[in-house]
């Protein structure tokens, strides 16, 4: 492989936006975004930093409902079981050299585990669309349940109180002892460093993935499963592996979440919350990292500033808008605007319409 | 002995209690799925919604029953509103139509956490107890119990008896071509909808009483309906009510042994294995049998 | 006897997705009569009837019945409006019994007959021995039977019936043509007919459209009818 090969990797017919001017827009904002912190409050930092937090979410529900098909409302499940995951070894471990990295670690591990167990029953068990996302739901809810219950002193794993419905707090943060003892603590600019170099590093991969042999499949498999096990495919494991990553996204936050906010709550599972990925990931567009990258940031703080008049206010507005996508723009609003621009550029003059073959099909199956 | 008649009468009771709730949160929703294969996400709303019905009626000064049967036809309505607008534009695109009755849902909530106020205390459970030894027996559980069988036999007797029914079957076997024979399967679709509506706001009346009301109590029940669709397949007589009747045995049995939250735990592991053995639920698994 | 065109299709076109079935249909078909369309698989025939029943949407041209225009109704209002509907494959409902297959022909609304019920059990003594049998149960035959049974349910003035020799036994296929035969002589129902059978052709068809990509390429009338080899040449166009 040379250095030509490598802009292969990461486009193809599986997501929107290529050519220079896509990937130089790209590299601005990432330069943007690192710079970002010298101009920003502290506070501002922090709050980018947790809402890049949420976004490993969504692109994991992305990876499974856009290009996998299964709609699953039990990505909070996976962040909230890695989040009281690292909790517990965290405060178990302590704060003392590495262990809350360590902690993190095993959290991914934990939350990816279930999600393996959880899809592999599901899928292959042969349940159908509609099943998966009411059986995700029932797992999300029962496991806050479960936790909402743990209120009383007979809860604790070691040193950590599970706390029921309060949740369990003063979890430490995230930090790492370098070989020559110098420690870096994951907190403020540094935390949000964090979040934007593993953002980076995920999105590159995920596009890197689903334009692979892997995401034609796992797309082929959404369109139409009897035809891709004709060719020779166990859809069900390219399924479930697209379950178990989304599982292990879903983690990510969870556990990252609990190091940025030193707690964790059953709430954060339960409903409403349980809602909020299908409303990031539908509201931007779920067929396309990009647009699931970009509806996500968009949709976190355009809540965040609803919040701030009222929690039901904001709910209510943004189930409104969850109602409103999928009766006007299915495919979500990114991908809405995209196709309008395309149409309009192709009626406009004879330049060569579509030169992506994704929105080609797009387009023809609209 | 006795004491031995006793505990198996209390264990009884336990699973009638169980049962009454499975069907009776189960049965609205699994009628839509059966009949339209969608799944309806803002049930719990609709239970919510009749309990509320219910305890405003009663407070104004209504019989139960009566308040019950109001809250159960004000769902009913609100349910076919809901189909005719929005639900009967995802008929082909089932996962969207979870997606957008998950958002009703959530309009629904919230919005009625800021009309109504966080909680509502209940009007009380009617009827009082009776005693066999060391146990005691609340005499409503029984008529919830009563309630829950009243539904089963009058949806057997609506599905085969009536011409709704054939109509009803018809279209859930072929929509095309019972449309093609006059069938008005649109129609079909919205009575069927108000009809799981009304079957959920029914089990909110009926639960009213034992509860304490807040616009969130619909997520108390909608686990249980979840699993005993899933458990029992798509028809409501040949899947939902046995599969209650076997969920309500695990769950009674759970909770006896370990505790309430272990008796959610024990369902939920059931679902896994089900779905692992029979994907198609109860309903499913008997009519390739019969077949 | 005075003719009266109960059914005229002009210039339909019709198909699946963005391709194309029908061509730019032209028929009629006169009240009373038997009309068959025959010719090759793939041709268009059941494409023609699912337009005709409503099932497909017609992309242009027009479908008047009793001179009205009904290319925009949804197909049961067709149904109301006295089609009677016989599908290929029959598409009886197999969890149902033969009875309440039968009572979802009825129109509502209108009054059923219980004597509509007697003509079809006597046109069909095997429905009423089976009554109470699940039509999922029965033989090829018998459903072909149970369906042309739930279509006069409804008493419809014109039987839309898609190739009802196919894959059923020879002696049935005839007593099924017999029965046809009364059905129009004594009830007066015309009868459009998709075929590939010859024989059946023969015996039923007083008239008869030959299909060809789409299109109506020839019309042959009772006379040219006799001549089997026509008809056999016509049937491998
Ligand atoms: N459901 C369908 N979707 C797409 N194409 C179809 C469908 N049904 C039939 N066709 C195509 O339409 C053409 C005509 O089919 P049809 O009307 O069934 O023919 P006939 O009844 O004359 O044998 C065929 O080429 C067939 O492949
Ligand atoms: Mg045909």
């Amino acid at each position: 492989m040379t250095l030509r090969d490598i802009p292969v990797l990461f486009n193809g017919p599986q997501t929107l936006g290529r050519g220079k001017l896509f990937w130089l827009g790209v590299a601005a904002v990432i330069v943007a975004a690192a710079i970002y912190p010298q101009y920003a409050e502290r506070f501002a930092i922090s709050n980018t930093a947790y809402f890049g937090v949420w976004v490993f979410m969504a692109l994991g529900l992305g990876l499974i409902w856009g290009y996998g098909g299964m709609l699953s409302f039990g990505q909070t499940a996976f962040f909230g079981l890695a989040g009281y995951a690292y909790g517990v070894i965290a405060i178990n471990l302590g704060a003392a050299h590495s262990y809350p990295f360590l902690a993190l670690i095993c959290a991914l591990a934990i939350g990816t585990a279930f999600a393996a167990v959880l899809g592999y029953f599901m899928i292959y068990g042969g349940i159908n669309g509609v099943f998966v996302g009411i059986v995700t739901l029932s797992v999300t809810l029962a496991f806050a349940t479960f936790m909402n219950q743990t209120a009383g002193p007979q809860w604790r794993i070691g040193r950590a109180r599970l706390n029921g419905y309060n949740g369990m707090t003063r979890i430490p943060s995230l930090s790492i002892d370098w070989l020559d003892g110098h420690r870096i603590r994951f907190e403020g600019a540094t935390f949000y460093y964090l979040v934007l170099g593993l953002l980076v590093v995920t999105y590159l991969a995920l596009r890197v993935l689903v334009n692979s042999r892997f995401g034609n499949v796992l797309v082929g498999t959404r369109e139409n499963p009897e035809r891709v096990e004709l060719l020779g495919y166990d859809v069900r494991r390219y399924q479930l592996g697209a379950f178990t990553i989304g599982g292990f996204l879903a983690s990510l936050s969870g556990a990252l979440y609990t190091a940025w906010g030193n707690f964790i709550v059953p709430a954060s599972m339960a409903l409403p919350a349980a809602a909020m990925p299908i409303i990031w990931v539908a509201v931007g567009g779920r067929e396309d990292l990009t647009a699931t990258l970009v509806g996500s940031f968009v949709v976190l703080y355009v809540f965040q500033a609803l919040t701030v008049v009222s929690q039901e206010y904001a709910l209510v507005a943004i189930g409104a808008l969850l109602v409103v996508t999928v009766l006007i723009a299915p495919g979500g609003y990114v991908i809405w605007a995209v196709d309008m621009a395309s149409r309009l550029r192709r009626r406009a003059g004879p330049s060569p319409p579509l030169s992506d073959p994704a929105l080609k099909a797009r387009t023809q199956r609209g | 002995m006795t004491a031995f008649v006793y505990q198996f009468l209390a264990f009884a009771y336990q699973v009638a209690d169980v049962f009454a709730f499975l069907v009776l949160a189960a049965g609205g929703l699994a009628i839509i799925f059966g009949m339209m294969g969608i799944i309806n996400m803002a049930h719990g709303e609709f239970i919510t919604c009749g309990a509320y019905v219910t305890t405003a009626l009663v407070r104004a000064g209504l019989p139960l029953p009566v308040g019950i049967v109001m809250g159960a036809l004000f769902a009913g309505v609100l349910g076919i509103a809901l189909e005719r607008t929005i639900v009967r534009r995802f008929y082909n695109r089932p996962i969207d139509s979870l997606v957008v009755t998950w958002g009703v849902s959530l309009i629904a909530t919230q919005g009625a956490l800021l009309v109504l106020g966080s909680a509502w205390t209940s009007v009380g459970t009617p009827l009082g107890s009776i005693g066999f030894g060391d146990y005691s027996f609340a005499l409503y559980r029984l008529v919830m119990l009563a309630v829950a069988i009243g539904v089963l036999v009058g949806l057997y007797l609506l599905f085969m008896k009536t011409r709704f029914g054939v109509h009803a079957r018809a279209t859930m076997q072929n929509p095309a071509m019972a449309r093609a024979l006059g069938v008005p399967t649109e129609r079909i679709y919205a009575q069927t909808f108000g009809l799981g509506a009304a079957l959920a706001g029914l089990a909110g009346g009926v639960y009213a009483p034992t509860l304490t009301l807040s616009p969130t109590m619909g997520t108390g029940f909608v686990v249980e309906s979840f699993v005993t669709v899933v458990v029992g397949g798509a028809d409501v007589l040949t899947g939902t009510a046995p599969a209650s009747a076997v969920l309500a045995i695990i769950r009674a049995a759970c909770t006896a042994a370990w505790g309430q939250v272990f008796g959610l735990i024990g369902l939920l592991v059931t679902v896994c294995i089900v779905i692992r053995v029979l994907p198609e639920g109860f309903s499913g698994w008997l009519m390739r049998r019969r077949a | 006897m005075p003719t009266e065109t109960l059914l005229e299709l002009a210039d339909l076109c019709s198909g699946y997705g963005s391709t194309p079935v029908l061509q730019g249909i032209d028929l009629s078909v006169q009240r009373g009569e038997i009309v068959a369309v025959i010719g090759r698989n793939g041709v268009g025939k059941t494409t023609m009837m699912r337009c005709l029943i409503g099932q497909l949407r017609a992309w242009s041209g027009s479908i008047r019945f009793k001179g009205n225009e009904i290319s925009s109704r949804p197909p049961e209002v067709r149904a109301h409006l006295g089609f009677g509907y016989i599908p290929q494959g029959r598409e009886v409902f197999p969890r149902m019994t033969v009875e309440e297959n039968l009572r979802v022909g009825e129109m509502i609304g209108a009054r059923t007959d219980a004597k509509l019920y007697d003509i079809v059990y006597e046109f069909f003594p095997i429905l009423a021995e089976r009554r109470q049998q699940k039509a999922g149960t029965m033989s090829g035959g018998q459903q072909q039977q149970l369906a042309i049974g739930r279509a006069m349910i409804g008493n419809p003035g014109l039987l839309l019936l898609d190739e009802p020799s196919e894959g059923i036994q020879p002696s049935i296929v005839q007593d099924i043509t017999r029965v046809m035969q009364r059905v129009n002589r004594e009830l007066g129902t015309t009868i459009l007919f998709v075929e590939q059978n010859l024989d059946v052709i023969l015996a039923l068809a007083h008239r008869c459209y030959v299909m060809d990509k789409g299109r109506i390429v020839a019309e042959r009338s009772a006379e040219e009818l006799q001549d089997r080899e026509v008809a056999k040449r016509d049937l491998q166009i």
